[in-house]
């Protein structure tokens, strides 16, 4: 029974109702996961191409103030002779307007007028540093034609803006911008005629103005700037940018796939996530764009991202997740204790059945099984009833048969005086009782005189009738525990128990002698017989039944030899 | 409880035994010299087990070899100039030229331990060469009716900014010192200026300094550059055929650079024969024909076609003073007048 149906039925529900709810569960974490995965790459996509159109729009401003910075006229009058009398003025002219210009943009770094004579040495320079803003002496100023950012704006024509690769830094001055990513945004300066006399170079610190676009985005976003080899110039780990710097290159296609296809041109923004492996949620969702990059020649251009761990994206889908397992347990506790609440509403009544049909099996005790129901638990109930009611009733009408078959297998049919059998049966016990009780009993042999006569005389409806009345009168001699029989046709015993004398005995006797003696109303006719009693007494005559039976029955065949109607006592033995 | 725990100990030991009974080499070396194929095929022929690890800088070589005193891994590749701090740390031990037969095959060069610096030590070689490149001269066939024989064509005014010259300051006062007549790797206290003076007149003659093997693609391509010093040597002279470019390679007279790459055995390895034995089979002429053909490297067996005999290659050493180097290359490059040194 430990494993019973009601525990098995319940394990079922429970077990389905969990399994049912915990996929509902997942499929709703994960459609919900992937929407929030898609909805976080959206986001990320707008806000860098956002960051990328700004990024942009600051370095047109920053061309724009170059281009401002080459128009002056102080600039190239600086820029023509740079070695003459009247330059000095125009040099410090220009320098105070390079000093209000960093003021007033505190990403740019260093402004500069370059000569395009004298392996491009510099004119005018006003460094940042700290700050300060410093205006480098001329004994300091530096040659930098070899620099691309120098020849290559050299060889632009006039309004035309060159944009440096992004490197770090390292000439050497009093800057702030020394050892720093930086860009150059320069332009050259030309005489009236077209000659190119110089240039203006903006070195504009590229970490800054980054920092400056990025302070609207929230907190968790995570920025990737690389070249258009796909080094790393930005990184949230400033130790993987500019990896080609230590000899070692750290490409952003290496980590971000997709981005690949941004490198070699074929599209211009990407979306990924990066999952780390064995570690759910621990990764990043990225989204990057191709921007132009370049100043008015080349086809240059710089790929942007930002990137968001995954974990933050999918916060919401775990926290559903947690709500799910927790509905889930609860549930899946109310599924138990529903199931319990089933099983036991179902094996219940099938408990109280198994009692009924036990108790019935055991004692015939008919107990009534509520059957108000209307399922099949009711019918089963009801029909248990049925069945209970019809089985007490078949037992009883058996059981009468059996009582009338006993009846008659024991009784004479004809007067209801117990046959030999159950006379045998009563005789044994009588003597095993007087044996038992050390008590006397007698055993009578009655037999009609001339019974043969009256049925021939008057017919066997007569006889039988006079049997019957006979054997009324002899009942009505004895004591209830004494018994009369009838042996077959004319032949009665009688068993007298717990006699004290012989004498008693023989009173009986002769009163059963003499009330037969006396007429018999039968039949509207007067029939008149008498009979020949045999006595024999325990244990006098006998001490076991078949001795006892022997004696009397001689007293008796004593008695018809006298000539009946009269009672003899056994003699034999004495 | 005791009775399962011996059990366990039983049966780990027993399957441990056969991983303990082949011997194991610890390789430790740059991406692209010990291919997987090669190494299995080591491994078969030797039935032994190969762990190799790999580094990305001459840095982490250090570092990896220098932690539990070289116990860490059997042998391993190092450049010339980084030897001398292996053999002044003590950290390699010499090698039995018998046990490696197959340095008999080498090209001359690389046959007398003698003429190669910092792999021998009071007469006992305790590293053999495997690969190397040469730092020569990439021209413009176009520009140039014939080859440069000379590294002073890097100063020639005719070809002011169109030479590009790579940014690197203990290179540069190398060529610059060879250029004047000077040792490459020992410049004299009372020649720094000279040579100063020297990489200004470069910096003066160049287009400009480049850093990444693309960027001096880029260059010679948009800015119509006619001499290119390589320092990535007949792998770079390869990225720019690839582009297109009509472009020749030579060592000049005065002799090209080159970092040699020797393997070395750790004072901590455990079986000195199989590590020999490692060192033998790197130069069996199949693997490092290899090399060759994967990596574009040359290998110390076979000469290359463009490379004679007679060419003169100065395999790098330790200079007199990197730091010093740094410093002033640093002020040169930015741009400082030649009054201020």
């Amino acid at each position: 029974m430990r494993y019973g149906i009601g525990f098995k039925l319940g394990l079922l529900l429970a077990t389905f109702g969990i399994v049912a709810m915990s996929i509902v569960g997942y499929y709703s974490y994960a459609s919900s996961r992937a929407m929030l995965l898609s909805a976080a790459q959206r986001d990320l996509l707008t806000a860098t191409q956002v960051l990328g159109r700004n990024f942009q729009s600051s370095i047109d401003e920053i061309s724009g103030d170059t281009l401002l910075l080459a128009k002056l006229s102080t600039t190239s009058a600086a820029a023509s002779f740079p070695m003459g009398v009247t330059a000095d003025r125009d040099k410090e002219l220009l320098a105070d307007t390079f000093a209000a210009m960093l003021a007033v943009n505190p990403q740019y770094f260093q402004i500069r007028l370059i000569g395009a004579g004298a392996h491009g040495l510099e004119l005018v320079r006003v460094d940042r540093a700290g700050d300060q803003l410093v205006r480098v002496q001329v004994a300091d100023l530096q040659e930098k034609a070899h620099y691309p950012y120098v020849f290559s704006t050299l060889q632009l024509g006039r309004g035309q803006v060159y944009l440096s690769d992004i490197t770090i830094n390292h000439e050497e001055g009093a800057h702030s911008g020394l050892h720093k990513p930086t860009v150059r945004v320069a332009t050259p300066v030309m005489a009236q005629d077209g000659k190119v006399l110089g240039l203006i170079v903006i070195n504009l610190d590229l970490n800054g103005l980054f920092d400056r676009l990025k302070s609207d985005l929230p907190n968790a976003y995570q920025l990737y700037l690389s070249n258009h080899w796909g080094d790393y110039l930005i990184h949230p780990n400033p130790a993987q940018a500019f990896g080609f710097e230590q000899g070692r290159r750290v490409f952003i296609q290496e980590f971000f796939e997709p981005v690949t296809a941004l490198i070699s041109g074929k599209s211009g923004s990407v979306v990924t996530n990066v999952e780390v492996e064995q570690q759910a949620n621990h990764g990043l969702v990225a989204a990057f764009v191709r921007l132009p990059f370049a100043g008015s020649i080349d086809q240059r251009f710089v790929i942007l991202g930002l990137s968001q761990p995954l974990e933050n994206v999918v916060r919401e889908a775990k926290k559903l997740g947690w709500t799910t397992i927790q509905m889930i347990v609860v549930l899946g506790v109310l599924a138990v204790l529903l199931a319990a609440l089933v099983s036991r509403v179902v094996t219940g009544s099938l408990r109280s059945m198994v009692h009924a049909v036990g108790l019935f099996s055991k004692e015939q005790v008919v107990s009534e099984l509520s059957s108000a129901r209307k399922d099949e638990i009711g019918l089963l109930a009801r029909s248990l009833n049925d069945m209970q009611v019809t089985i007490v009733a078949n037992l009883r009408e058996l059981n009468e048969s059996r009582q009338a078959l006993k009846h008659l297998a024991q009784h004479d049919s004809l007067t209801g005086l117990p046959n030999r059998a159950l006379f045998d049966d009563r005789l044994q016990q009588a003597v095993s009782q007087a044996r038992r009780d050390q008590t006397r009993m007698a055993l009578l042999f009655v037999d009609l005189d001339e019974f043969k006569a009256i049925n021939d005389t008057y017919g066997h409806h007569v006889g039988d009738l006079l049997l019957m009345a006979a054997a009324q009168r002899m009942e009505d001699c004895v004591r209830n525990v004494d018994t009369v029989g009838r042996l077959g046709g004319d032949e009665f015993v009688v068993l007298l128990t717990h006699v004290e004398e012989e004498q008693d005995a023989l009173v009986v006797a002769e009163k059963i002698c003499k009330t037969l003696n006396q007429p018999f109303e039968l039949d509207g006719r007067h029939i008149h017989i008498s009979a020949s009693i045999g006595a024999a007494i325990y244990p006098e005559h006998g001490s076991d039944e078949l001795t006892l039976a022997r004696s009397a029955d001689a007293a008796m065949y004593l008695s018809k030899e006298e000539g009946g109607n009269r009672v003899r006592l056994f003699e034999g033995k004495k | 409880m005791i009775r399962r725990l011996l059990t366990c100990l039983i049966v780990s030991l027993t399957l441990s035994l056969p991983s303990q009974a082949v011997e194991t080499l610890r390789v430790l070396t740059w991406p692209g010299y010990a291919d997987s194929d090669l190494v299995k095929a080591f491994e078969k022929k030797f039935d032994v087990r190969v762990e190799v690890s790999y580094i990305s800088s001459d840095e982490v070589l250090r570092q990896k070899i220098s932690a539990n005193h070289g116990d860490d891994f059997d042998v391993f590749a190092a450049n010339t100039a980084e030897l001398q701090h292996y053999l002044d740390e003590k950290l390699i031990v010499p090698l039995r030229l018998a046990n490696i037969p197959n340095t008999a095959n080498q090209l001359p060069r690389f046959r007398n331990a003698k003429n190669i610096p910092g792999i021998t030590q009071l007469g006992e070689v305790y590293a053999v060469p495997y690969t190397y490149s040469e730092m020569g001269l990439i021209f413009d066939r176009k520009q140039f009716k014939e080859a440069p024989t000379s590294i002073a064509v890097m100063w020639d005014p005719k070809y002011q900014g169109r030479v590009l010259a790579f940014n690197d300051s203990s290179h540069n006062f190398s060529i610059a010192s060879l250029a004047l007549g000077g040792k490459p790797f020992r410049i004299e206290d009372k020649n720094v200026k000279s040579v100063v003076d020297h990489l200004i007149a470069l910096r003066r003659n160049v287009l400009t300094f480049y850093t990444l093997p693309e960027e001096s693609v880029e260059l010679f391509r948009t800015q119509t550059a006619a001499l290119l010093f390589a320092n990535y040597g007949r792998q770079q002279l390869k990225l720019l055929q690839d582009a297109g470019a009509d472009v020749g390679y030579v060592i000049p007279q005065e002799g090209a650079l080159a970092w040699l790459d020797c393997w070395a055995i750790t004072r901590g390895v455990k079986n000195k024969n199989l590590a020999e034995r490692w060192i033998n089979y790197m130069l069996d002429i199949t693997v490092s024909r290899e090399l060759t053909r994967r990596q574009g490297l040359s290998n110390t067996i076979e000469a290359d076609t463009a490379t004679r005999e007679t060419d003169k290659i100065i395999w790098l050493e330790p200079v007199e003073d990197d730091k010093r180097r740094a410093a002033l290359w640093a002020r040169i490059i930015s741009g400082d007048l030649p009054g201020r040194f």
